[in-house]
């Protein structure tokens, strides 16, 4: 009840945060639809087909690839530091609050920008033509676990290498844009050499990306796609675990007044 | 209300605290003085259970400082530590639905707590939008909507405007008739003299001196104290000396303690052959305390 309750008060505080910068949100509502409009195009251009059709491909990448990458890891990045730099996570020390509740909170608050931006680029593409085939169920759990590989490795960044704000974009362009190409967030993967895809493979959002590609574009089964789900399951746990050990250690090492 | 005994801590060779003993009734604001670096700061984070004294104990209401006793405290740093987009409300509202506080619970105490700190009519608005003074009576408000047995008042007028200080000083006298039970961190003593009950003086992590302000002028033997100022100090001095005023140096100022109240005239005739510019009276207040206590080392 105690972990619940103060899940909830976290989640809810981000959220209520973003609610007051109202240009916050309309941006994370514009940006994937922009990168999904601006996908679909080169899909549909290159490969020849129809816009629907470019829209059923150019979704996943464009949800996974993108918009959760700079809402839940960038997002994850920007609370964290910003908790600090205004040090309220000083007050939070003192409060009774658990790690595992603040941890909690901001997955919860940040799922929910995620689900927000799932449901946007997916009606969108849908209100343009494309249909979708495959599990919603585990086309969900494939959004939900990279939600929480980006938190967890929001919290590595958050509190291991960024204190200020102008560190997020540093840390995020650094980290992320590279990421985001070779998982073929910008790029349909089918355009890299085999050289690139080797190297694709050691790449977390390629995965997600292939995988939400697999069920929802192509309407595969598990076992069709299972490597990249796996590689997926597996790299969200270890990312949540290392997330908890560092906000652990940021906590021993700032838990002052 | 809060008991520490023989409290230690050390950072490597540097010793914070040194067998820091410290106990404050219910119902009583303890103001703890000292320059900067005597071990205030170490002394509340270990209060609040986020450093861990070498040796020693605190108790908060009879039980040992743990997880459980967190809610008892409600802490106001020095900083204002608030969610800047937030409201005042909403503020108090997170702080308070993590403190475990109802649904219901929190609408109410939300409520006393900003009437407390008289900010009811500003509830809705972003603290981003508030005067220093104002987001100072947040940061305050916030340690309250919990209702703690114990708040902590870090500095609480550092850096604020003086009518902002009257204002923060009216609210913790608020506080203090309600029957909080307040230990208090500053630099100002004007700030603890009209403030404490008790002041305890820290010096390199232990308290030389405590006591109410009656008990701590004990350690000045003198009725008043006189400021003077004249070219011919070192003859001024001898002069003191002759009729038995302690001389004393406060910053540039040279003063004399009177041992017995004297008439402006007799004081006038005491230096009567020494080129006075100007001669000031002042009652012996924390100030000359203090110093006394940190430069001398007296103890009570």
């Amino acid at each position: 009840m105690k972990y619940w309750r103060e899940t909830i008060a976290v989640a809810q505080r981000i959220l209520t945060e973003l609610w007051r910068r109202r240009r916050s949100l309309i941006f994370w509502c514009v940006f994937p639809i922009a990168v999904l409009l601006l996908n679909s195009s080169i899909y549909a251009n290159r490969a020849r087909i129809s816009t629907a059709l470019a829209m059923k491909f150019a979704a996943p990448s464009t949800l996974v690839g993108a918009a959760l990458f700079f809402s839940c890891l960038g997002g994850s990045v920007a609370t964290v530091v910003s908790e600090r730099e205004q040090q309220t996570l000083k007050r939070l020390f003192i409060s009774p609050l658990s790690g595992t509740s603040y941890f909690l909170g901001i997955f919860v608050a940040h799922s929910f920008i995620g689900i927000g931006q799932a449901l946007l680029v997916y009606t969108v593409a849908t209100f343009l033509g494309a249909t979708f085939s495959g599990s919603i169920l585990l086309g969900s759990l494939i959004i939900l676990l990279s939600i929480a590989a980006y938190v967890g490795v929001g919290f590595i960044l958050g509190t291991q290498l960024a204190r200020r704000t102008e560190d997020v974009n540093a840390l995020v362009a650094t980290f992320g844009v590279p990421l985001l190409i070779l998982g073929g967030a910008f790029f349909p993967t089918s355009l890299f050499s085999d050289e690139l895809l080797k190297i694709a493979r050691f790449n977390p959002i390629y995965h997600m990306n292939e995988a939400l590609g697999a069920v929802w574009a192509r309407g595969q089964e598990l076992s069709e796609f299972a490597s990249h789900f796996w590689f997926l399951l597996l790299f969200s746990l270890v990312m949540v675990i290392l997330g908890w050990v560092s906000y652990r250690s940021m906590l021993i090492v700032e838990r002052r007044l | 209300m809060l008991n520490i005994k023989n409290l230690t801590k050390s950072y490597g060779k540097r010793r914070i605290l040194q067998d820091l003993n410290l106990h404050i009734k219910p119902g009583e604001i303890y103001g703890l003085l000292g320059p900067n670096g005597a071990g205030k700061t170490t002394t509340i984070n270990i209060i609040c259970n986020l450093l861990q004294a070498d040796s020693g104990t605190i108790e908060i209401n009879d039980r040992p400082i743990s997880q459980a006793t967190k809610s008892w405290l409600g802490v106001a740093p020095q900083e204002n530590l608030l969610y800047k987009t937030l409201s005042c409300q909403e503020n108090l509202n997170f702080y308070a639905q993590i403190y475990g506080l109802t649904s219901k619970e929190r609408r109410q105490k939300v409520k006393t707590s900003l009437a407390a700190v008289n900010l009811l009519d500003r509830a809705k608005t972003p603290v981003e939008n508030l005067s220093g003074g104002m987001k100072r009576r947040v940061n305050i408000a916030v340690a309250l909507v919990h209702q703690p047995k114990l708040l902590i008042l870090d500095e609480p007028t550092t850096g604020l405007d003086i009518e902002t200080r009257y204002e923060i000083w009216e609210l913790i006298q608020n506080l203090k008739k309600q029957g909080m039970t307040i230990l208090l961190t500053t630099h100002l003593l004007d700030e603890a003299q009209r403030l404490c009950q008790r002041i305890g003086i820290l010096k390199e992590g232990k308290i030389i001196s405590e006591g109410s302000l009656e008990e701590l002028r004990k350690l000045i033997p003198a009725k008043e104290i006189i400021l003077i100022e004249t070219e011919k100090e070192e003859e001024a001095i001898v002069r003191g000396s002759e009729l038995g005023f302690t001389h004393r140096r406060y910053g540039s100022d040279l003063a004399f303690w009177l041992p017995k109240h004297l008439e402006l005239k007799e004081i006038i005739a005491a230096f009567d052959d020494i080129p006075l510019d100007s001669i000031a009276r002042k009652s012996v207040d924390l100030e000359h305390i203090y110093i006394e206590v940190t430069q001398n080392n007296h103890k009570i």
